[in-house]
């Protein structure tokens, strides 16, 4: 324990910095908010609507599954990897929960934890895979994206689950302050634990410096290929977390619910980690600028379907976003380096 | 040399007796198997499969992905069938305005990439749904149905088990091979995926071979769409929604390394038989249609875990890349 502790400075770079808020970390974050903040007052003076409580409702509310969704994906990037059966194992999570509450009559925290647990072992299948054959992380689920799908919606039927207990779905549609949906302060739980768990636990901070730098972290003693299967775990975990707010949304629990193979969740599983600037190379990682990049997505989203673009533009505009996104994270680590370097 | 030459051999040696053997053991299950009718609807998927596999191929194999693949089979495919039912424009020509758009998003994907020096991941993620967004926009995700007789000719004729499609796919399989394994630039590309310093040590520009490999890829892609246009009758924009596991399934089953460096031909096109052939064995066998997808994965997974036995046994594994 001791070698760990002396190393994991090294190992990680955000540990350097005190209190852990980094000059690229806070110029994204504040970056994002200045974003956030001028959409905001543009799309409620220019689009009618925008600031009605029944469209802050479902701004929330997809605030809140985006933001989970994108959560998910994070914790695996910090590995350097990624998880393409995020959506399938989201689907599956929720599946799970459906047939624990419906066929075997499980009271609502049981099957919820039943869910959250098969989330998390499809999860650290994934893991596992990629740590045994140490092939990358995309080519491992792009298979098990296929396999999981699949053999779901073969044990299923392909029937979903729609005589959900009322208790929950009431909870799904509650209306806090007549406007902010409860999927929000779901987000916030998850990202709050997440926060806890990377910037104050040493697990958190040993996945974050096994993600930096596999050979350093192997090489000060820590079990970078056990942290790997905990990070792919948890990934599924709280992926099965958003499967299951997907389905409050939905009012049921349908196989079809993230897309072929659960593939639409990968667009926002993406976009809110990469715009808050978490490195896809790993080692990196900012649950505030994640939450952020889903409000900045959703905004847009939402701000342009009430100025009347279009859905299918909106696809358009969330790529040229992205794509803005990462150029512009570039350009300023680019300036940064060279800063440093004539410094 | 010749000993490394055998082994190289076997490895699709393997993948043509799994297809011959298949083949077999379905015939004598199901004797319809061998009608021309049947060999069609095989070869047809083929003829479709094979194009943009190498498509995802050729990027493969300098070790990027390409995820718009299927992104701009669509937006190709709705821009050949609008360009002739709304602009009117003679096929021919709205063939060539198909693959020069296809070329022109290929070298978008390659410019990003290679100007910002992010993975290729990121880079056609935005891209896949700036492509795929302005293809749904543009037709408010409504089919062009008015294509040209001729068109639909070519997707629908056939001679005896052979369909026209083959006429197109299997030039286009052989000048990949031959790019692949005889040209300079092909070369260059596989070097390149082997291992980008040393190649670029060695003098290879790496602003050619990126934008090289994606402006293949956009191009091949292209041409998929167009055939799937010809195949369906219609320009859908649901078009390459589905291409994208396939897309690595087969190069990978036929011994791809994603890593890069490594790709043949001969196994991609092996690779997709095989997919074909399992597609078609769950219809004849009336599977549930979602064992296909199961079985896809876990071939996958066991390709990939072949190839990296291989490699061991080979002693070619590069040092691991971790990060």
């Amino acid at each position: 324990m001791q070698v760990t502790e002396s190393a994991l400075p090294a190992a990680a770079p955000e540990m350097r910095r005190p209190g852990g808020w980094g000059d690229a970390a806070r110029s994204n974050i504040a970056g994002l908010l200045l974003a956030n903040i001028v959409f905001i007052i543009a799309f409620a003076l220019l689009a009618s609507g925008f600031t009605s409580p029944i469209n802050v409702y479902s701004l929330s509310r997809s605030i809140g599954i985006d933001g989970v969704i994108g959560l998910a994906m994070m914790t695996v990037i910090i590995t350097g990897g990624l998880n393409l059966a995020l959506g399938a194992i989201g689907v599956c999570g929720a599946m799970v929960v459906g047939w624990a509450l419906q066929n075997a009559g499980l009271p609502i925290p049981a099957a919820l934890l039943l869910g959250l647990f098969a989330g998390g072992a499809l999860g650290a299948i994934n893991g596992l895979i990629v740590v045994l054959t140490r092939l990358h992380s995309f080519v491992v689920t792009l298979a098990t994206m296929s396999v999981f799908f699949g053999v779901m919606v073969l044990l299923s039927g392909a029937a979903g689950f729609n005589a959900l207990p009322a208790s929950l779905l009431a909870f799904g549609r509650l209306r806090l302050f007549h406007m902010v949906s409860p999927l929000l302060l779901v987000m916030a739980v998850v990202a709050l634990l997440l926060f806890y768990l990377y910037r104050f636990t040493a697990v958190g901070r040993e996945m974050l410096a096994a993600g930096a730098n596999p050979v350093a972290a192997k090489l000060t003693g820590l079990p970078v290929e056990r942290l790997f299967v905990y990070s792919h775990a948890l990934c599924g975990a709280v992926g099965a977390v958003a499967g299951v707010m997907v389905s409050l949304r939905n009012g049921a629990i349908v196989p079809s619910m993230a897309g072929p193979l659960g593939a639409d969740w990968l667009l926002p599983a993406f976009l809110a980690p990469v715009l808050g600037g978490t490195a896809l190379t790993g080692g990196e990682v900012s649950v505030l600028g994640a939450v952020l990049g889903t409000v900045f997505v959703e905004v847009i989203t939402s701000g342009l379907y009430m100025l009347q673009i279009g859905e299918f533009w909106i696809q358009t505009a969330l790529g040229i976003a992205l794509l803005a996104a990462i150029l512009l994270e570039r350009a300023r680590a680019g300036a940064m380096l060279s800063r440093s370097l004539r410094g | 040399m010749s000993r490394l030459r055998n082994l190289l051999r076997a490895d699709w040696l393997g993948l043509l007796l799994l297809v011959l053997g298949g083949s077999a053991a379905l015939a004598v299950v199901r004797p319809e198997f061998l009608t021309p009718y049947n060999i069609d609807v095989i070869l047809v998927s083929f003829c479709l499969t094979v194009v943009y596999a190498l498509g995802q191929g050729v990027i493969i194999a300098i070790g990027h992905m390409n995820l718009a693949l299927g992104a701009i089979g669509c937006l190709v495919a709705i821009a050949f069938g609008g360009a002739m039912e709304v602009w009117h424009l003679p096929i021919w020509l709205a063939a060539v305005f198909g693959l020069l758009l296809g070329t022109i998003c290929g070298f978008i994907n390659g410019w990003l990439t290679w100007r910002s020096g992010l993975t290729s991941f990121i880079i056609t993620l935005a891209t896949l749904s700036i492509f795929k967004g302005t293809a749904l926009g543009i037709t408010q995700a409504q089919p062009f149905y008015r294509i040209p007789d001729a068109v639909k000719a070519f997707g629908s004729v056939r001679w005896g088990p052979l369909p026209a499609m083959l006429l197109l796919a299997l030039p286009i399989v052989i000048a990949t091979g031959i790019f692949l394994a005889r040209m300079i630039p092909g070369r260059q590309m596989l070097a390149y995926g082997g291992n980008p310093n040393a190649a670029e040590l060695s003098g290879i520009s790496r602003a050619r071979v990126v934008l090289l490999a994606h402006t293949l890829s956009g191009v091949l892609a292209a041409v998929a769409g167009m055939m799937t246009v010809a195949r369906l009758q219609n320009a859908t924009p649901a078009i390459g929604d589905e291409w994208l596991i396939a897309s690595f399934a087969a190069p990978v089953i036929g011994g791809a390394v994603l890593t890069g460096g490594h790709l043949s031909v001969v196994g991609t096109c092996l690779g997709v038989l095989v997919v074909a052939l399992i597609n078609q064995a769950l219809v004849m066998l009336a599977v549930d249609p979602f064992y296909v997808q199961v079985l896809l994965g876990l071939l996958i997974l066991g390709a990939v875990g072949l190839n990296r036995l291989r490699e061991a046994r080979l002693g070619t594994t590069a040092p691991v890349r971790l990060s």
